[in-house]
């Protein structure tokens, strides 16, 4: 590895950027930077500063594989845990419960990433993968009396085993033909469910509360404790399992079929694989939705709920794991809060105003609709690399800022 | 670049305004009750598949503008607050979380859902939320007891056991078949009805179920005629009426159809079957000839002029809130979460209201049992052809 020197670091970048609207009207002169140039570097005292404001550059395999490959990726992760851990702290019960569905909808949108956006197969029933793996984590509890980590691990694998099997028509099937395939398979559940009386039928089933061990989650924070800790783990696994073999190929897959099979990859082998990954996290997910919510039923795995979760990873941003999540926080706290928008200030009784004069009495809450619908729109038209893209030239832009 | 960056300003600025305002009370008070104020939420599906039942939460918009009017409760004006939660379980809990924790309200009126309705139902009876008048007929609400929640909808299998008893008792039918929703809601139905034939030591003669899903009835229409039904018993959606009827007369198959309260709205029921619904008999719990439903319309195109639907749904929202407001009048000034549910458990045989004997004890919170039979007129009007029935237990 070849090491520069700190104080090369400015001048470089300054030839880069020089022409920067925003330098000519904050910075006259040259040395007015040097503080804040010495500001952001700091963190990082090495050559990866000088790379990281230049290019994202890799020289070996073992530096692409590094979990975090900037010293200020690995501040920042670091910050994020320590965040992770205060919110709650901070937040009421409501806001924590917000949360709680966030981290969830963002284990679940990054397994279907794993399926939609690195494999490059589609997927429309994956509500169904996460009504088995809620049904098989409260089964087990109430039925089995297994215990809340088993039947956890259980609900991914149960749910991972039916993925395997949706998977291999997905051999065969492509673009549309695959959607209604894993689009029946998701109505399919929901009704076997539905009519299952030993699963509650319609009725649905009591979820019994979270424990490990003598530790169980009766309150909002407790769930957040064991429900985000479940979500990072399997984030950091996800993040990981994209640098392996396993991810490589499933991108090359994703590129071309025949190309990949033709460097060796084994398309049957994976193909399977990423659906038995992507149906794994969906099914932990579910698991964790059914102790949050307290209740299941049937009718609430239905196709709208497959679709949120595919828009999450559009708008998100495919083939992203942070894209994931970014997209599953947006849609979800958008869902829960465009509910009161009556109640915000100022937009509020403007568009209560609107809606009363020119809709009908219902016209309000369909304005969540439209707006999720419009930023849908704007997101594909405008940043097909969905907010991941708008993050990726965030940075690039503020990288350079000062220069 | 710099577009960009102003709109990502403004998406800062926007996500801000959204964090709605938070609504502090202090830990001695009352949570949701101030000295001018009640607090009381609702959520209801406003957009998704269920929307067209939203105009529950609509109703007891317009009910509570109107109690206001006429001087509120005590002294207080009651603060609605109308949450959609598009059906969705998981948004229904939040709700509840947000009506507990951000507004601190004070009870929770009615609701539209079972299984959106149960994914709140621990989280308000844990935190002493009083509830009254869930709009479905699930006997979640009042079995096992909840002490802060009280059940007006009569019970599915209540009314389904009335109505095969008239059937049976005052139009002499021996044959009966019985057409349900493969769900809860058709099982419950059912469940009634078997009560009353095993009592009666009858035998249905026939139990043909309809998923939710089906659109061709040609097959059930068949059966139905093969078990030489005299009457059959409907406990479907709206929609499936008009299939199973029309598929039913064309293979000349014209029994006397009976339907349960959830298909009551009469005109609506004749429009869409193209005037089959003539002749049709139907349980019913809602009074809407009683002066109080005109007084209720009037207040409808006062308060609500927007609304398009104003039929049984709409008015559904003032009968299940309806006993709210009296246990809110008989609790008085001194309110907070238990005498309000000692002053509900005083309400015995209450008729100032669309329903019929509302009755609250504190072995029982299931406030309504009763029911009475209507016929559809030649115009799809409503003919009463039966006084109120009480269910009166195995």
């Amino acid at each position: 590895m070849t090491s520069r020197k700190n104080n090369s670091v400015i001048p470089h970048a300054l030839q880069v950027d020089q022409k920067n609207d925003l330098f000519i009207l904050f910075f006259r002169r040259r040395e007015a930077i040097l503080p804040i140039a010495n500001l952001l570097t700091w963190v990082g005292k090495d050559s990866e500063t000088y790379r990281c404001l230049t290019m994202d550059m890799k020289r070996d395999y073992y530096e692409d594989i590094q979990l975090c490959k900037t010293r200020t990726a690995l501040v920042l992760t670091i910050a994020l845990f320590c965040c992770l851990m205060i919110i709650p702290f901070l937040l009421g019960d409501y806001n924590i419960y917000i949360v709680n569905l966030i981290a969830i909808h963002a284990i679940v949108a990054i397994g279907l990433n794993i399926l939609v956006g690195y494999t490059g197969q589609i997927s429309l029933g994956h509500a169904g993968f996460f009504a088995i793996g809620a049904y098989t984590s409260v089964l087990l509890m109430v039925k089995g009396g297994v215990p809340f980590p088993v039947a956890l691990l259980a609900a991914g694998f149960v749910s991972a085993g039916f993925g395997f099997l949706l998977g291999l028509p997905s051999l065969r099937l492509e673009g549309p033909y695959l959607a209604i395939a894993t689009l029946g398979f998701g109505m399919a559940v929901t009704q076997i469910i539905s009519h299952w009386d030993f699963a509650g039928g319609h009725m649905g089933l009591a979820a019994p509360k979270m424990s490990i061990g003598p530790f169980v989650a009766d309150t909002g924070l407790e769930q957040y404790a064991i429900i985000m800790s479940v979500a990072a783990i399997m984030t950091i696994a996800a993040i990981n399992l994209m640098k392996t073999r396993v991810g490589r190929a499933l991108v090359a897959i994703r590129d071309s079929e025949i190309a990949a099979e033709a460097m060796g990859v084994n398309v049957l082998k994976y193909k399977t694989l990423a659906f038995a990954i992507s149906a794994f996290y969906t099914g932990v997910g579910g698991a964790l939705m059914a102790f949050a919510l307290a209740h299941i039923s049937a009718g609430s795995f239905n196709l709208i709920l497959s679709i949120t979760f595919l828009a999450m990873i559009i708008v998100g941003g495919l083939g992203s794991i942070m894209g994931s999540i970014l997209g599953a926080a947006l849609l979800t706290y958008l869902q829960i809060k465009l509910q009161v928008i009556q109640e915000a200030p100022i937009v509020g009784p403007i568009l209560l105003d609107i809606s009363k004069r020119f809709f009908t009495a219902e016209g309000l809450p369909n304005i969540q609709s439209i707006i999720i619908g419009g930023i849908m729109i704007g997101i594909v038209i405008f940043e097909p690399l969905g907010m991941r893209g708008i993050y990726l030239r965030f940075k690039r832009y503020w990288r350079m800022w000062p220069f | 670049m710099k577009k960009r960056l102003k709109l990502a300003l403004v998406l800062v600025v926007l996500s801000a305004t959204l964090i709605p305002a938070q609504f502090g009370w202090a830990a001695d008070k009352v949570r949701g009750v101030t000295d001018t104020e009640i607090l009381i939420g609702q959520w209801g599906p406003q957009t998704g598949p269920a929307a067209a039942w939203g105009a529950v939460a609509r109703g007891t918009g317009v009910f509570f503008d109107l109690v206001n009017e006429e001087g509120g409760i005590a002294g207080r004006k009651i603060k609605y607050f109308m949450r959609d939660d598009a059906y969705q379980p998981s948004k229904t809990k939040a709700i509840a979380k947000e009506f507990v924790e951000n507004l601190g309200v004070f009870g929770v009126a009615s609701g539209v859902g079972t299984s959106t309705g149960m994914a709140a139902r621990d989280y308000l009876m844990e935190n002493k939320v009083p509830w009254v008048g869930p709009a479905t007929g699930s006997k979640h609400w009042s079995d096992p007891l909840q002490k802060y929640l009280f059940a007006v909808y009569p019970r599915y299998t209540d009314e389904a056991s009335l109505l095969t008893q008239y059937l049976v008792e005052k139009l002499g039918k021996k044959k009966i078949a019985f057409f349900y929703q493969n769900d809860d809601y058709g099982k419950e139905g059912l469940e009634g009805a078997q009560n009353y034939a095993k009592r009666a030591g009858l035998q249905l003669a026939a139990e043909i179920p309809v998923e939710v899903t089906d659109t061709d009835l040609k097959s059930h229409a068949l059966k139905l005629k093969e078990s030489g039904a005299e009457a059959v018993i409907l406990w479907i959606l709206p929609k499936h009426a008009p299939i199973i009827l029309g598929q039913a007369k064309a293979i000349g198959f014209e029994p006397q159809w009976v339907a349960s309260s959830t298909l009551s709205d009469s005109h609506l029921m004749y429009k869409i079957t193209k005037g089959l619904w003539e002749g049709v008999i139907y349980a019913n719990f809602l009074n809407i000839e009683s002066p109080l439903a005109k007084k209720y319309l009037e207040a409808q195109k006062k308060f609500a002029p927007n609304e398009q639907y104003t039929g049984i749904f709409f008015l559904a929202g003032f009968v299940f809130v309806e006993p709210m407001v009296e246990g809110l009048k008989r609790a008085g000034k001194d309110l907070t979460p238990d005498t309000f549910v000692k002053a509900m458990e005083t309400i015995r045989n209450w008729n100032d209201w669309l329903g019929y004997d509302c009755t609250f004890t504190p072995q029982d919170h299931q406030g309504m049992k009763s029911t009475f039979i209507s016929k559809c007129g030649p115009e799809g009007q409503q003919i009463k052809i039966s006084d109120w029935m009480t269910y009166k237990g195995e």
